[in-house]
């Protein structure tokens, strides 16, 4: 299959990050779609992964080798992550090693940050717990941005590429977005089950009545951590893959416009505690947005302001419409039933069977 | 059969507000009692120290010999108490027939590691679906069961709650006006049920109720209560034609 790279580098794009947004907005409705969670602090944990990946795999990679003679990693960093790079192009396993460990810190990371957003999310009420992540994530950012050790600060660090060993540039991209959908691809086969389950009622009727669900033995402070944890992990995969996509990590990309407020509004377009919806949301925000940046320089003459303004605008004007015409998003909740409606039909016609013959023996 | 719920001294106060002051009950097991008195007497607020929703300010619960005083909902319902709400709290978005699942006890693919792995719940799912849609035949919901509660009226949701306590599997349920708003047929049919299920199983039900003429000839023993207090107990003719009772009613 040959396309015109110009259009192959688009839709690889658009593969990239629908995938990457596929996971946070996934686990964000998971969270809130599902469980009630307003989680505005999404970004904390998207960049707790990122800096996990921006921190870890190269240092580690210089502490084996001992590439960069000692040098600085964040001073020297462009010049010592060259050198990984051309290290890692000759050493496949080492590659897939560095890969596979980073995932798995940021899976970690992610899960103590979503131990820590408990905490406020067992005490505090919807509002008041919206603000505190919101404010935790702006923290996480701000750290990020002027603790240089961590993730070089104001200038960034970038991150050595598992796909060093294979010719930069279109073929590369399109693998690594392969690879970062075959990860969502996974995570929404996982949570479809998880949510098709008796788990997953349980979640909901937390959602529609703490009170309610408390006294019917949900223990509802366990059971919004254990969906914290798990969502946030999935949220610092997400940020790791994104930072393996893009080599590199710079604090203030993870901020709340781009890692909190889009991902929710793909929730709310999709549909909230609909999974197959969130991916619709997902796609269609995506593509709205990579046909913008595509073709940036063909909509300017035609716009009285800079494109980038573009994004923004759309985000808030897809909430509006969104809000006036389709307050349940593009594919509504609905009930989920782990048995299908035709065996449930069935179990009901023999419950009949058995109570009429019942009351005939009486 | 022995005491199942054993209340002492029981005071809770909001502000200046006494709702409760020094409440003593006992309660033998597989039995029907019901609770009246006025409204603002106390008698929900009773239910909710009791259900771990409120603390007592003083004073100490015991059910099945074992103290619950201040222990929250959730571990209430794990020792066999359940109660429903005199204000219908239904899952709102999720259908009747959800709503009775939830409360099932005990339901493994409740775990985190285990929902995934549907096989290993499948057979107690059944059973589960089987049971819910027993409790709503005789609730005469079980038309409505795909539909969400939120579509439902204030009988059907007053209905739902007490289908909700059935599917619990408790050893006690407390009700609090189980049958405001369902038609009189339907109530003495759902008193009818409460009645064989203490019978069958020994289930004993605590009922706050106003509506005595449908109520009162199915149940065991009377409460009466008056500005947090116990005023009278006993059978029903008696604590009805006790002279505090009937003052506390009228206000004279």
């Amino acid at each position: 299959m040959v396309l015109p790279p110009e259009l192959t580098l688009f839709l690889t794009s658009i593969v990239a990050w629908t995938a990457l947004y596929l996971i946070v907005s996934l686990s964000l409705n998971l969270e809130f779609g599902f469980t009630g969670i307003p989680n505005f602090g999404k970004a904390l944990t998207v960049m707790g992964g990122a800096y996990v990946a921006g921190y870890l795999p190269g240092r580690i990679i210089v502490q084996l080798t001992g590439i960069g003679g000692g040098k600085d990693y964040i001073a020297y960093n462009a010049e010592i992550v060259r050198e990984v790079n051309l290290f890692l192009s000759q050493n496949l396993g080492y590659s897939v090693m560095i890969f596979a460990a980073t995932i798995l810190l940021a899976a970690g990371v992610g899960a103590g940050l979503g131990f820590i957003a408990a905490y406020p999310a067992i005490r505090l009420r919807e509002e008041y717990l919206a603000m505190s992540l919101l404010a935790m994530a702006e923290v996480g950012k701000v750290i990020g941005y002027n603790y240089k050790e961590l993730v070089g600060g104001t200038l960034g660090v970038q991150v050595p590429d598992p796909l060093a060993s294979i010719e930069q540039g279109l073929l590369r991209f399109t693998l690594m977005s392969l690879i970062i959908m075959g990860f969502a691809v996974a995570i929404l086969l996982y949570l479809q089950r998880l949510v098709k389950s008796p788990l997953g009622r349980s979640l909901r009727a937390v959602r529609d009545s703490e009170l309610a669900a408390e006294t019917l033995g949900k223990d509802v402070v366990r059971i919004k951590m254990k969906v914290l944890v798990l969502s946030s992990v999935l949220g610092a995969v997400g940020g790791a893959l994104h930072a393996f996509y893009t080599g590199g990590v710079i604090a203030i990309s993870y901020d709340r416009v781009v890692w909190t407020f889009w991902p929710w509004v793909m929730v709310l377009m999709g549909g909230m505690a609909n999974n197959i919806g969130t991916a619709l949301g997902v796609l269609i925000f995506v593509v709205v947005r990579q046909l913008i940046i595509f073709y940036k320089d063909t909509l300017a003459p035609f716009i009285p302001f800079d494109v980038v303004w573009l994004d923004y605008l759309l985000l808030g004007g897809v909430l509006i419409a969104i809000l006036m015409l389709r307050p349940e998003g593009v594919l509504p909740e609905k009930p989920t039933y782990p048995l299908s409606k035709k065996i449930i039909r069935e179990i009901r016609e023999r419950v009949r069977a058995r109570i009429s013959s019942e009351t005939l023996e009486e | 059969m022995g005491v199942i719920l054993e209340i002492k001294g029981v005071r809770k106060t909001f502000g200046g507000l006494v709702a409760l002051d020094g409440v003593d009950l006992e309660l033998e097991e597989g039995r029907i009692y019901i609770l009246i008195g006025p409204n603002g007497s106390g008698k929900t607020t009773l239910v909710n120290v009791v259900t771990g929703v409120y603390k007592p300010d003083s004073g100490r619960v015991a059910f099945n010999g074992r103290d619950i005083t201040g222990l929250p909902p959730h571990e209430i319902y794990r020792l066999g108490l359940v109660r429903t709400f005199q204000i219908p709290q239904p899952f709102l978005k999720l259908s009747v027939l959800e709503n009775l699942l939830v409360s099932k006890r005990g339901q493994s693919g409740e775990a985190l590691l285990k929902a995934p792995l549907r096989n290993s719940w499948l057979m107690e799912e059944i059973e589960a679906v089987e049971e819910a849609f027993r409790i709503l035949e005789e609730l005469k919901l079980a038309d409505l069961w795909d539909q969400p509660s939120y579509a439902l009226s204030g009988g059907q949701m007053k209905l739902l709650e007490i289908g909700r306590a059935l599917m619990s599997g408790a050893r006690m349920i407390m009700m609090d006006e189980p049958i405001a708003g369902v038609n009189p047929v339907l109530a003495h049919e759902v008193f009818g049920r409460l009645q064989r299920l203490r019978d069958s199983m020994g289930i004993t039900f605590f009922l706050i109720e106003h509506r005595l003429e449908i109520a009162l000839r199915y149940v065991d023993h009377v409460f009466a209560m008056a500005s947090g207090r116990i005023i009278a107990e006993g059978k029903p003719e008696k604590v009805l034609m006790e002279p505090k009772v009937i003052e506390a009613y009228l206000g004279a």
